[in-house]
């Protein structure tokens, strides 16, 4: 039997992860990395890379290249118009309709660009279940995650790019209630728990009741657009700023940027103080250099950190709970690795959150045992999710009437009634809605939806039921029919922010090339991937607040000299195509580092152990 | 006890074209699921009588136990039918348990299934209820006094403590309400225990008036709120 995967496909990263025997894991690449960026760039003979190598070429072509496609998904221009002059591929659109992004000449919609992102993970997969000898490696359906916040549009986007990428999509499930679900699974809790999901673009807080083996999902709030994407922007454009650098026409320069401050945040969740570096600038002789400490990386952040309260406290009120209710705060997504947001959180649920899952893996974790739940390999647990939003449709004077409220538990269904308003009249338009707001314009729309087929009757006197199912998936349907004659209606659907299903037919993302077919190509990207982790472990530990103090007592006196020298020599060898070369300075930066980092395992031992005295000190004072 | 099934109306098995009661979930010949039938109610969906207090614990478990059952993620790989089926049952069941989930939710579910459904829904603010006139008058004159002042410019300051004031009797009058609901409730079902369908209906016409005034209150307090928040539209 082909195989079923969980994919949690993130703004930042994707992961793909699968139950094998009851047992859920995350699988890793060739190279071992179990996190595939989600970047993607297509150069200028159509070959398509992804991952780590797609995100070097932001440094290289990064006209060619785009990172956190999942912000356009199922998003309109007016939408991305703010945020779009930082990224540095281009975007366009009509208003209301899907956003185009530009690589080169090539015009690509977001769903496509995240089909990229999941073929490369269906290929993993299988890459894997063929080395584990299995029979059978095909992947050919998957459970994908996407935001709980996510509306319909959004939801449709990421189903179909499973589509393009050849998955068959079997559940789209939310990432809070999947990561509810691996938490649950593995710490056998029960009670009630808040999930605050914190990623690259988006923010959700889930508060879910577990009880029985039954997850019930009681409420749902967050913003799709907040994360540690918006907290890099911020920062982009202070170094950017000093360097005067301009968007518009030095993206490379830009990106090399974004690349220092991401690293920068990095180190900051770690290390009161850090610096960001670049080595290379246009238009400078010097490399440049910014001291960052801690405290005003917070004092910068805290808008942004402080906008995931709010969301919380609904949802809590939503839930009918107080703070003190929650038996369990989990944390999920890159953004909860800063300290600040960690200490926001115990302070509104007044509890210390549970950091003990991988906040990165947690979420594909957790799709994989629900696609173990869909196969039927897993029964005593089962999730009950709500949808986010309150679906509803236009009345006259653009008034919403609401039909399901946001919150109730999904699968839920929900009728209305219409009529003609003139003698004779054979059709009827409907305008969907999603949102919370009372005037229709200030919702998302979902669709214009055109009733046909009506049977002519004087004005008033048709019946036509209109049914609205929203599945498991959180996905809408519409149906109707006219109760006098019982004739069913044909609906005509023009979805907004979304493609037709013909649409998708067309858009073959097989006649691009895979890069990563190639054999060649492909130990390239591995030996570059190699050359790239160590590269980054040393230039963190040179950027260490308290280097200096280390190297001063247990370095020889020409070893930082002689890291430093094998350093550069290996970026250098990097930006060519030359594998031997790549090897080569790898292995040798290896050596020249192989003493720094047993000095460097020592000192965190020691300093672990002095750390544990201490407490046991405060321990025994108690 | 189980609740009496004899008058529940049958609809065949698709499958198998066994009669089956519509209130039954699964077929009791071949054991697939059954299409929803259309004369249920929530009561008897989940095993339940039409009282009006519930274990909410026991619903709960009712809940989790059909969802067990109907669920789509069981039925993924069966028939276009069974998976129209489950979906259709897993909504019903979550609608259901919303409503019977909330006290007075399910009063008015309840209300509208034995044909005590409020005439006026349209809106219920539209006609005063008849036992709330002199409640009423009273509020609305204090309220127009009100808009006058802040109209003329009076510091919000000054507003505040008059506006508490008016708010308190129509708080304690839905305090009352509330109270007598809470104890028709109780009546209800001791008659419905008792066998006496005419006691019943006496009491729900009397719950449906207490809670067309409940509602008209709710109503009320929300107006005083808003002019409590400077007139503005309180957010929803």
């Amino acid at each position: 039997m082909s195989k079923v995967v969980g994919i949690d496909l993130g703004t930042t990263n994707s992961l793909v992860a699968y139950v094998n025997g009851g047992a859920p894991a995350v699988i890793a690449d060739e190279s071992g990395d179990t996190l595939l960026p989600s970047v993607v760039s297509i150069d200028a003979l159509d070959t398509v890379h992804v991952g780590r190598e797609a995100q070097r070429r932001l440094l290289t072509d990064s006209a060619r290249t785009v990172y956190s496609v999942k912000r356009f998904m199922g998003r309109g221009i007016e939408d991305v118009k703010d945020e779009e002059r930082w990224f540095p591929f281009k975007v366009s659109g009509e208003a209301g309709g899907v956003v185009h992004i530009h690589l080169g000449d090539d015009e690509l919609t977001p769903p496509e660009i995240s089909g990229f992102i999941l073929r490369e993970l269906k290929r993993r997969a299988e890459a894997f279940f063929m080395k584990a000898g299995d029979f059978d490696p095909e992947v050919a359906a998957a459970v994908i995650t996407v935001p709980a916040y996510f509306n319909d549009a959004q939801r449709t986007a990421t189903r179909d790019a499973g589509r393009l990428a050849g998955l068959e999509v079997l559940r789209i499930i939310n990432e809070p209630t999947a990561a509810c679900l691996a938490y649950g699974l593995d710490k056998r809790r029960e009670g009630i728990i808040a999930v605050y999901d914190l990623g690259g673009g988006t923010f959700d807080i889930s508060i879910l009741k577990v009880e029985e083996g039954v997850f019930q999902v009681l409420s749902t709030n967050g913003d799709t657009h907040l994360g540690g994407d918006d907290i890099d922007r911020v920062f982009v454009e202070i170094v950017a700023a000093d360097l005067g650098l301009d968007p518009a026409t030095q993206a490379d320069a830009v990106q090399a940027v974004r690349k220092a401050v991401i690293q920068a945040k990095w180190d900051l969740s770690e290390f009161d103080e850090t610096h960001v570096e670049l080595s290379r600038v246009p238009g400078r002789t010097e490399p440049y250099s910014r001291r960052l400490t801690r405290a005003e990386f917070e004092s910068l952040i805290e808008p942004i950190v402080v906008r995931t309260l709010q969301p919380c406290r609904r949802a809590l009120e939503d839930a009918g709970l107080e703070p003190g209710q929650v038996a369990d705060v989990v944390l999920v997504g890159g953004s909860t690795r800063i300290p600040m947001v960690r200490r926001e959180v115990e302070r509104l649920f007044g509890r210390k959150p549970r950091t003990d899952l991988n906040p990165d893996e947690v979420v594909a974790i957790g799709a994989a045992v629900q696609a173990d739940i869909l196969v039927g390999g897993r029964r005593e647990m089962l999730l009950l999710d709500v949808t986010p939003l309150s679906l509803g449709i236009e009345t006259m004077g653009g008034i919403v009437s609401k039909i399901i409220l946001r919150n109730s538990t999904i699968p839920a269904s929900g009728s209305e009634m219409f009529t003609t308003f003139v003698d004779s009249q054979t059709a009827v338009d409907i305008h969907i809605l999603q949102g919370e707001r009372e005037m229709a314009a200030d919702n998302r729309s979902l669709g214009r939806f055109k009733l046909r087929g009506i049977p002519p009757m004087p004005a008033g006197l048709p019946r036509i039921q209109v049914r609205f199912q929203i599945d498991a998936n959180g996905i809408l349907s519409v149906s109707a029919h006219e109760l006098r004659t019982g004739i069913e209606q044909a609906i005509e659907v023009k979805p907004s922010y979304g493609l037709t299903d013909e649409e998708v037919e067309r858009m073959l993302i097989a006649s691009f090339e895979h890069a990563q077919e190639d054999i060649n190509a492909r130990m390239l990207i591995e030996l570059r991937n190699e050359a790239e982790t160590i590269v980054a472990a040393t230039e963190k530990t040179l950027r260490r607040p308290d280097f200096a103090e280390i190297a001063a007592v247990l370095l020889k006196a020409d070893e930082v000299g002689a890291i430093r020298a094998a350093l550069a020599d290996l970026k250098r060898a990097m930006s060519t195509d030359d594998r031997d070369a790549i090897q080569a300075k790898t292995s040798a930066l290896n050596q020249a580092t192989h003493h720094l980092a047993e000095v460097m395992m020592n000192w965190t031992v020691q300093a672990a152990l002095a750390g544990r005295s201490a407490d046991d000190v405060a321990a025994k004072g108690r | 006890m189980q609740p009496d099934t004899s008058a529940i109306p049958i609809e065949p098995c698709k499958h198998c074209g066994t009669d089956a009661p519509v209130d039954v979930h699964f077929c009791p010949r071949c054991d697939r699921i059954l299409t929803l039938g259309r004369h249920g109610d929530y009561f008897t969906f989940f095993g339940l009588h039409r009282r009006l207090r519930v274990d909410v614990k026991d619903l709960e478990q009712r809940f989790r136990a059909l969802s067990r059952q109907f669920h789509p993620d069981y039925f993924h790989n069966a028939s276009t039918t069974e998976r129209l089926a489950s979906l259709e049952r897993s909504s019903y069941l979550n609608d259901a348990f919303r409503t019977l989930r909330d006290p007075l939710a399910r009063l008015e579910y309840l209300l509208k299934l034995e044909g005590f459904a409020p005439k006026e829904s349209r809106d219920p603010s539209a006609t005063v209820p008849q036992g709330l006139l002199e409640d009423v008058f009273e509020l609305n004159e204090e309220l127009e006094a009100i808009q006058d002042m802040r109209i003329d410019g009076a510091p919000a300051g000054e507003l505040a403590p008059r506006l508490d004031a008016a708010r308190r009797p129509i708080e304690a009058n839905l305090a009352e309400h509330e109270r007598q609901l809470d104890t028709l409730m109780s009546t209800h079902d001791a008659r419905f225990d008792a066998g006496d369908p005419a006691g019943r209906r006496t009491t729900l016409e009397a719950m449906r008036t207490l809670l067309l005034e409940r509602t008209y209150l709710t109503n009320l307090l929300a107006t005083v709120r808003r002019e409590l928040n400077g007139g503005e539209t309180a957010r929803p």
